[in-house]
C-alpha cells in the first residue's frame, strides 16, 4: 500500500514538474526571441520568423539605441516616478486598505463602494477632464503630475484590504489589549506581517508605473520629462503608414525592448523574496 | 553628454529631486515673461529631432531665425490622443501637425484658419515654383465644399508604387511590366529563381498598381453628385481573382493579411520578397540602408509604374498629405504663418531634413558632412523632401532611383478622394477583399458582399 | 460562501448599543477616516470629477475649438442605435467572458501545481518565468503571436508541418483568431493573477497542514479541504476585479486585430476608440465609454449578489 502511494505522489510530482516547464517554455519565448534578434546583426535581424539564437553576431542594436536617443535623462526620470510614485501608492493603499478592513468602520460599504466604481470607469472615458484637471492645478508638464496620476487605487486598496483580513485575529486582539491605536495597529503590527502583500502590490504598482505610456504621453510636453517609455515608444511602434523615412531595423527595436524591461527583471527576486517567506515566518516567533 | 559620467543615484539625493518635481510649465514660465519675445508653440508629431538635446536645439534654431521664442511639444505616438487633449484643454497652440483626413474634420467645424489669401500674397507659398499649385488642390479636398486652404504641406509626400528589386530583373532579363500578366511573369520568375515570394502586401494596403490595369481609382469617385467605390464594383473583380490566383500559387507573402508595412520593408530587404507597394521617398532610403548595413552588394531598389489601364492610362495614389495648419484661436497667427513660409525656405528645408548644424551636420568650405547622428537620422527631421523646386539635395550620391520614383508619382500620381466615412468603408473593402484573395470567397460574391456592406452602412449611395 | 471559516470573523463581536453609542462609533472611527483622506481626496479630484465633466461632454456636439452646444441623450442614441455598437458588445461578451471563465482557473491551477513543487530553485525560476509575459508590453506579446502564429516563417505552422499539416491562416480566420487572442490573453496575465495566490498561499497556517497530515490526510486532501478553501476569499477579489474589466477589454484586440476579422473581434472598447481618435467625435466616444461604465456597474451588481465580497 504504502509504496503503491509513493510511486502515485512521484509519478504525480513529475507530471506536474513537467506541466510547469512546458508552460514556462512558452512564456520564456519572448524574452528569449528578443535576446536573440537584439544581438542580431542589423540585416539579419530583419529576416521573417522567429529567432533563438543571434544571427550575425552584433551590438549594433544596442549602440545605435544608445547614440540615437540620450537615452540617460529618460531613464532617471523612470527611475524617480517609478520609485517614488510607488512608495507613494504603497502607503496609501495600505493606510485605505487597513481602514476598509476594520468592520466596525461606519461607512465603509459607501466608501467601499465609492472606491469599486473607480476600477470600472474606462480611462478613455476621463481621458480629456482628466487633463484638463492637471491643467486647473498646475502640474502640466511636471513630474510631479506623473507621481500623483495614480497615487492609489481601487486594485491595489482592495488587495491589501484582504490581505489584512487574513492577519490572525488573535494577534490583533492581543495588541488592543496593550491599548494600540489604530496608526500604531497600522505601523507596527499590520505592516510588517503583510510583507507579502506589500511586495505584490508594490511589484504590480512598479511594473505598472515603469511600462506606463498615455500618461506620461498627455501630461509630459518637454522632452528631458519624457520618460523611457516613451522614448523608445517612438522605435517601438514606429509609424508604419507615414512616409516618415525612418527605418529602425528589428535588431534596434528589440534592443530598446530589452533596455525597458531589463530593470524589471532585476526588480523582481527583490519582491518575490516576501512571497515565499510570508507571514508565519514572522508571527511563530511570538 | 555629461550626465552620462554621472551615476543616477545622485538624482535621487532630495534636493534634487524636489528641485526636479515642481520646475513644472507654470513656475518654469515666469522667468521668461520678463523678455518681450513672443513664444511660438508648435504642437507635431513628427517634426524635430530624436532626443532632448537635439530637440532643443532644433526649437532654437527655429527661434533665432523667426526672432522669438519657440515651444515644440514633439511627442511621439499617440499624437492625436494629445493633441486632442491640448486643444479640447484650451490650451493656445499656434502651429498644429495633421493630416489631410484629420484637417477636414478640423476644417470642418471651424477650428483651423482659411489661409487662402495670405498664401496668395505670400512671396514664399505664393510660388509656384515653391509650392506647385496642384499641391494646394490636393489639401482642397480637405476643405469644407472644397472652398479656402486650411493647411500648408509639411513635405512632398509622393505617392506609392510598385518598389522592385532591379537587381533580380536586371539578372533575369525582366523588362518593365505593362500588364498584369507581366507582373506575374515577373512574380514567377522571383520565385523560381530567386526562392522569394514576388509580392508582399498589407492587407489591401496597397493594390493601386494593379487596380491600375482596370482603371479604377482608390478611395470614392463622386458620380453625379453621388459617392461610389470603384474598389467595390464588378470591374474590380479580375484584380481580386488574380490576387487570389498569386495567393493560390504560392507567388503572394501568406502572410499578406497580418503584415504591417514595417514587415513589408523587412522582407524586401532581407531577399524574402521582390516587390511590394510603398513611398517613392523609401526608395533611396532603401537602397542607402542596403548599402551601409550590409545587404548583398548588388541590392537595387527600383520604382515602377502601376500596370497600364485603359485607354493607355496607369495610376498610383498619392498619400494623405502631412500639413501644418492654424487653429483657429492660436495666439500669434502672424508668426505662425512667417513660421510656415520659413519652413519652405533653404534654411528651413535644411533643418527639416538634415537636422541641426553642428549636432547633425557641419559645414566645411561650403561642403555638407553628416555626423554620426546625422546618419543615423537618415536626413529625416520632418521634412525629408522639400516639395520647392530650388530644393537641391546637398547629397545626390544617396538619392539612388529617387529621381525616377518621384516621376513616377508626379507623372501617374492622383490625390484619392476621402472623406470621414473612409475608415470605416476601407474595413469593408479590405475584409472582403482578404476574403477573395485567401480564396474564402470567390471573387464575384467578395464583390456583391462588399458592396452590399458599404451600401447598408450607407457609406455609399450607389 | 466560505467566510465563516475565515479567520477574522472571530474578531468581529456584533455589538448593539442606543444612539450614544452610535456617535461614539464614529468618533471612534476618526483615525480610520484620517488614514482613508488621501484616497477620498485622490478619487474626488481625479477621477469623481472629471467624470461629472465627462457626463456634461457626453451631452454636448464636443468641438475642440469654439462653441459646444448641448445636445441632450442625442449622443447617447447614435450609440445605442448604431448595429456597430452592438456587434462589437457580442463580440466583448464573448471574449471577454472566456477570458473571465479561463483566465479565473488558469493562475489557480498554477498556483496549487506551483505550491506542490519541493525543489525551491525550480519553484523560484518558474514563478519568474511565468511573470515574465507581463512585462511585456501588449504591442511586442501581440507581434509576437502574430509572428509565431504566422503560415510562413511561423513557429507552430513548422512544427505542423513536420506532422504532415498543410499551414493553417490563424489570424486570418475569425474563429481561430478569437481563440487565439483568448489564449493570449490567459496566457500573458496568468503570471500576474498567479502572484497573488501564492502570496495568499504563504499567508495559510502551516499548523492546518501538520494537523491534517497527523490525521492521515493526502496532498489531494490538503488540497481540497486547506490550501483551496483558503484562497476563497482570494479568489472573489480577483473574480470580482476580472469581471470589472471584462468590458473594457482592449489593449490585445487593437494589437492583433486586421481587416478579416475585425467584425468578429472588434469590442466596446475599439468603438470608443474609433469613434474618439479616427473620427473625432469626442461628445459621442464618451457617451458610449459611460456607457460601458453603467454596463459595468449593472454586471458587477449582479454578480455581487452571488459572491457577496463586502460582508464580514
Amino acid at each position: 500500500m504504502r509504496r503503491k502511494k509513493q510511486v502515485g505522489q512521484a509519478a504525480f510530482t513529475t507530471l506536474n514538474v513537467v506541466f510547469l516547464v512546458l508552460i514556462a517554455a512558452t512564456m520564456i519565448i519572448p524574452l528569449w526571441n528578443a535576446v536573440a534578434e537584439s544581438f542580431s546583426g542589423s540585416f539579419a535581424s530583419m529576416r521573417p520568423g522567429i529567432l533563438m539564437w543571434p544571427r550575425d553576431f552584433s551590438l549594433s542594436g544596442y549602440t545605435t539605441i544608445w547614440t540615437v536617443l540620450d537615452l540617460w535623462q529618460p531613464f532617471e526620470n523612470s527611475v524617480i516616478v517609478s520609485v517614488l510614485g510607488t512608495l507613494l501608492h504603497v502607503l496609501l493603499s495600505a493606510l485605505a486598505g487597513y481602514a476598509l478592513a476594520q468592520s466596525g468602520m461606519p461607512g465603509r460599504r459607501f466608501v467601499t463602494g465609492l472606491i469599486l466604481i473607480t476600477m470600472m470607469i474606462p480611462f478613455e472615458a476621463i481621458m480629456i477632464p482628466f487633463y484638463i484637471t492637471m491643467q486647473q492645478l498646475g502640474l502640466l508638464n511636471s513630474l510631479a503630475a506623473l507621481i500623483l496620476s495614480g497615487m492609489v487605487s481601487g486594485f491595489s486598496v482592495l488587495l491589501m484590504r484582504n490581505f489584512f483580513l487574513s492577519i490572525p485575529g488573535d494577534i490583533l486582539e492581543s495588541a488592543k489589549i496593550d491599548g494600540a491605536g489604530h496608526f500604531r495597529m497600522f505601523w507596527q503590527i499590520c505592516m510588517p506581517l503583510s510583507k507579502a502583500g506589500l511586495a505584490t502590490v508594490g511589484l504590480f504598482e512598479f511594473v505598472g508605473r515603469w511600462n506606463n505610456l498615455l500618461t506620461t504621453i498627455l501630461l509630459i510636453n518637454d522632452s528631458t520629462k519624457n520618460t523611457l517609455q516613451v522614448a523608445l515608444n517612438a522605435l517601438i511602434s514606429g509609424g508604419s503608414s507615414t512616409s516618415s523615412g525612418y527605418l529602425i531595423t528589428t535588431n534596434v527595436k528589440m534592443a530598446g525592448i530589452i533596455i525597458a524591461i531589463l530593470p524589471l527583471i532585476i526588480a523582481y527576486p527583490f519582491a518575490q523574496k516576501y512571497f515565499v517567506r510570508g507571514i508565519f515566518l514572522g508571527a511563530n516567533k511570538e | 553628454m555629461k550626465s552620462h559620467k554621472r551615476p543616477y543615484f545622485a538624482l535621487l539625493s532630495t534636493s534634487v529631486v524636489a528641485g526636479t518635481l515642481f520646475t513644472n510649465s507654470a513656475f518654469a514660465a515666469q522667468p521668461h515673461k520678463i523678455v518681450q519675445e513672443p513664444t511660438l508653440t508648435i504642437a507635431t508629431g513628427v517634426i524635430g529631432g530624436k532626443n532632448p538635446q537635439e530637440n532643443a536645439a532644433f526649437a532654437d534654431e527655429i527661434g533665432q531665425a523667426l526672432h522669438c521664442k519657440v515651444q515644440l511639444i514633439s511627442t511621439t505616438g499617440n499624437y492625436d490622443q494629445k493633441l486632442m487633449a491640448m486643444l479640447a484643454a484650451g490650451q493656445k497652440i499656434d502651429v498644429v501637425y495633421t493630416e489631410g483626413s484629420t484637417l477636414a474634420q478640423l476644417a470642418k467645424a471651424g477650428e483651423v484658419t482659411n489661409l487662402q489669401s495670405q498664401i496668395h500674397h505670400s512671396a514664399v507659398l505664393g510660388n509656384s515654383r515653391v509650392v506647385p499649385q496642384w499641391e494646394w488642390n490636393d489639401i482642397k479636398l480637405s476643405s469644407p465644399n472644397g472652398q479656402g486652404i486650411y493647411a500648408v504641406p509639411v513635405k512632398y509626400q509622393g505617392a506609392l508604387m510598385p518598389i522592385v528589386r532591379g537587381d533580380w530583373m536586371k539578372e533575369l532579363h525582366l523588362s518593365e511590366p505593362k500588364t498584369l500578366n507581366d507582373f506575374y511573369h515577373m512574380f514567377q520568375m522571383f520565385k523560381n529563381k530567386k526562392g522569394a515570394y514576388g509580392l508582399t502586401l498589407s492587407s489591401l494596403y496597397d493594390i493601386q498598381p494593379f487596380m491600375s490595369a482596370v482603371g479604377l481609382k482608390n478611395g470614392y469617385e463622386l458620380q453625379k453628385g453621388k459617392f461610389t467605390i470603384p474598389y467595390a464594383t464588378p470591374a474590380a473583380v479580375p484584380v481580386y481573382a488574380w490576387l487570389h490566383n498569386l495567393y493560390a500559387k504560392g507567388l503572394l507573402d501568406p502572410n499578406f493579411v497580418t503584415n504591417k508595412t514595417s514587415d513589408e520593408r523587412n522582407l524586401f530587404l532581407s531577399g524574402r520578397v521582390g516587390m511590394f507597394v510603398y513611398w517613392d521617398a523609401w526608395v533611396p532610403m532603401l537602397n542607402n540602408l542596403a548599402a551601409t548595413q550590409g545587404a548583398s552588394a548588388s541590392f537595387d531598389a527600383e520604382a515602377l509604374p502601376g500596370a497600364v489601364g485603359p485607354g493607355g492610362k496607369r495610376l498610383v495614389s498619392k498619400g494623405d498629405t502631412s500639413v501644418f495648419a492654424i487653429p483657429s484661436n492660436a495666439p500669434n497667427k502672424a508668426l505662425a504663418f512667417k513660421f510656415l513660409e520659413w519652413w519652405n525656405t533653404r534654411p528651413g528645408e535644411i533643418l527639416g531634413s538634415l537636422g541641426v548644424k553642428g549636432l547633425d551636420y557641419t559645414v566645411k568650405h561650403g561642403k555638407y558632412q553628416l555626423t554620426q547622428l546625422g546618419i543615423d537620422d537618415n536626413m529625416d527631421h520632418g521634412d525629408p523632401e522639400p516639395i520647392s523646386s530650388y530644393w537641391k539635395n546637398p547629397f545626390p550620391s544617396m538619392q539612388k532611383g529617387y529621381a525616377n520614383a518621384r516621376a513616377i508619382g508626379v507623372h501617374y500620381g492622383y490625390q484619392p478622394l476621402i472623406n470621414s466615412d473612409w475608415n470605416n468603408a476601407q474595413q469593408i473593402i479590405w475584409q472582403y477583399g482578404d476574403d477573395a484573395i485567401l480564396g474564402r470567397l470567390s471573387p464575384k460574391a467578395a464583390v456583391a458582399d462588399m458592396h452590399a456592406a458599404l451600401l447598408k452602412q450607407h457609406y455609399i449611395s450607389q | 460562501m466560505m467566510s465563516a471559516d475565515y479567520p477574522r470573523s472571530q474578531m468581529a463581536i456584533p455589538v448593539r448599543h442606543p444612539l450614544v453609542h452610535h456617535v461614539n462609533k464614529w468618533v471612534r472611527a476618526v483615525p480610520l477616516y484620517v488614514m482613508l483622506l488621501p484616497t477620498i481626496a485622490y478619487f474626488v479630484i481625479f477621477t469623481y470629477y472629471p467624470l461629472l465633466h465627462s457626463i456634461f461632454i457626453s451631452m454636448q456636439n464636443f468641438n475642440l475649438i469654439g462653441n459646444r452646444p448641448y445636445v441632450g441623450l442625442h449622443n447617447y442614441r447614435h450609440v445605442l442605435t448604431d448595429p456597430t455598437f452592438w456587434s462589437s458588445f457580442e463580440n466583448t461578451l464573448f471574449l471577454g467572458i472566456s477570458i473571465l471563465l479561463i483566465g479565473f482557473v488558469a493562475p489557480i491551477i498554477m498556483a496549487l501545481s506551483l505550491n506542490e513543487v519541493l525543489s525551491s530553485w525550480l519553484k523560484r525560476t518558474v514563478q519568474m518565468v511565468i511573470y515574465l509575459p507581463h512585462l511585456f508590453s501588449w504591442v511586442v506579446v501581440g507581434g509576437l503571436w502574430i509572428q509565431l502564429l504566422a503560415p510562413d516563417g511561423g513557429l507552430v505552422n513548422a512544427v505542423l508541418q513536420v506532422m504532415g499539416i498543410a499551414p493553417v491562416q490563424f489570424m486570418s480566420d475569425p474563429n481561430l483568431a478569437r481563440w487565439v487572442i483568448i489564449l493570449v490573453s490567459v496566457w500573458k496575465d496568468v503570471g500576474f493573477n498567479t502572484v497573488i495566490y501564492l502570496a495568499a498561499m504563504v499567508g495559510i497556517n502551516p499548523a492546518l497542514y501538520e494537523s491534517a497530515r497527523v490525521d492521515g490526510a493526502n496532498r489531494w486532501h490538503e488540497m481540497g479541504y486547506i490550501t483551496i478553501p483558503s484562497l476563497a476569499r482570494t479568489m472573489q477579489v480577483v473574480g470580482l476585479l476580472s469581471i470589472m474589466g471584462v468590458l473594457r477589454l482592449f489593449d490585445q484586440i487593437y494589437v492583433m486585430r486586421n481587416a478579416v476579422i475585425e467584425p468578429q473581434v472588434n469590442v466596446l472598447m475599439t468603438y470608443v476608440y474609433d469613434m474618439g481618435f479616427q473620427e473625432m467625435n469626442i461628445g459621442r466616444a464618451t457617451a458610449s465609454a459611460l456607457l460601458i461604465l453603467i454596463f459595468t456597474l449593472i454586471l458587477t451588481l449582479f454578480t455581487q449578489r452571488l459572491i457577496r465580497v463586502d460582508h464580514s
